[in-house]
């Protein structure tokens, strides 16, 4: 079978982009929506936050995982 | 302090704290016992506590962030 | 079939971080004194003229740079260091508005026509301010909260099971004391690094395919590179800016986190 298009250089990058995607957008949602609440019903903004700050921590620990993802699976 | 004394300017503070802080804290986290997990890998000549000390160190920071900034 | 990689002469080629980020010494014999060193050293008196000559003699109806200064000034006391100082924001003006005007004509160089280069993305640059940072915000510290106190109120938050504390303790110190730092910096040099790469990887295109081997096919991928170029230009200088304001605030954060324990 002959070469129809090669990748040079570490492929793991290319996996931390894919896996930078998801949680890029999420982040996004969060906040956006966030600040759209607290907009909409300043007198909630303590439950806001709060679940704000989850949803974040969340969402950011998965862009965190596939940063390491590529050293976990290493020898696959 | 509790809710009824919260100035609105300290929310806010607290806010950006707790948001800028948190990617700080799920890194450290994740180097402690994902680093702890990686030499005792070296260690023991396995191959399993690295996913393992990754995983424990995000699970204590995301619950060190709920008690510090999630109430 | 063909290999898509296939090096060859007359092949677009995107610039790679190092022609972009090396530069040869300005004076021979002296290595230290590159195009970036000059760069920073020109920012320092600038802003130093440009403070002298706003604020050496104020004037109660500002006029001039005197008009802009204030605008600045006004900027940094209302969005970075009210909010995270409070009363004691007056006494960490001088600090904080040095340090944004500074960052912010750094990151400006990269788009200023001929000069064309974010002095934040050599690393070594964001790394020495946020390292002085990080000495005041330790030293500010110890001073207001006594040795024992600031690293006990760092490690030790109130108001989580007393078992969990052993685990937990080591990563409010990883995080506060050696990420943090860390971040501070990057932040500022990889946001200066990726503009940097983007616009001169647009500006390539357009310069390769509409000047260097210009074809009916390539003229419209060429005019691609162009608008983008012009696009990102504007896209740059607000992330400049907000990169700029971002180092500041961080800075007046961890400033006033030190002078006041977290409750």
């Amino acid at each position: 079978m002959s070469i129809l298009a090669e990748v040079s250089g570490n492929v793991t990058a290319i996996g931390y982009g894919l896996a930078a995607i998801g949680p890029g957008i999420g982040v996004g949602i969060i906040f956006g929506q966030g600040v759209q609440a607290i907009a909409r019903q300043p007198e909630a903004y303590g439950l806001i936050r709060q679940n704000m700050l989850l949803g974040f921590v969340l969402t950011e620990a998965l862009a965190l995982l596939g940063l390491v993802a590529p050293f976990i699976f290493q020898n696959i | 302090m509790s809710e009824q004394e919260r100035r609105p300017e300290d929310d806010g503070q607290d806010f950006a704290n707790a948001a800028w802080s948190i990617p700080s804290y799920l890194l450290a986290g994740m180097a402690i016992y994902g680093g702890a997990g990686w030499l005792l890998d070296r260690w023991l000549d396995t191959s399993a506590f690295f996913p393992i000390g990754v995983v424990l160190g995000i699970v204590l920071s995301v619950y060190l962030v709920y008690r510090k900034y999630g109430r | 079939m063909i290999t898509l990689t296939a090096p060859a002469e007359d092949q677009f080629k995107a610039p790679s971080p190092d022609e972009l980020f090396t530069f040869s010494p300005i004076i021979n014999g002296v290595d230290w004194f590159t195009k970036p060193v000059l760069l920073a050293l020109l920012s320092s008196v600038v802003v130093i003229w440009f403070c002298w000559a706003a604020f050496g003699s104020p004037k109660i109806v500002p006029r001039g740079v005197q008009n802009v200064a204030e605008y600045g000034y006004m900027f940094v006391r209302d969005q970075v260091a009210r909010p995270f100082l409070g009363k004691d924001a007056d006494r960490w003006m001088g600090l904080l508005v040095t340090l944004f005007f500074m960052v912010l004509l750094w990151n400006i160089m990269g788009v200023i026509p001929v000069v064309q280069f974010p002095v934040a993305s050599h690393i070594a640059f964001p790394a020495v301010l946020a390292g002085s940072i990080y000495v005041l915000k330790v030293y500010l510290g110890i001073k207001h909260q006594g040795a024992v106190g600031y690293f006990k109120n760092m490690m030790f938050p109130p108001g989580l099971p007393k078992g969990i504390y052993l685990l937990l303790a080591p990563i409010e110190f990883l995080s506060n004391l050696i990420i943090a730092p860390f971040t501070h910096a990057v932040r500022l040099f990889a946001n200066m690094f990726a503009g940097h790469m983007l616009l001169a990887f647009f500006s390539m295109v357009g310069f390769w395919f509409l000047f260097e081997k210009l074809t009916p096919l390539g003229a419209g991928v060429g005019v691609v590179g162009v608008i983008m170029t012009i696009i990102f230009t504007g896209f740059e200088l607000f992330i400049q800016f907000l990169q700029a304001f971002l180092f500041a605030m961080l800075a007046a954060m961890y400033i006033g986190g030190s002078l006041h324990a977290e409750h």
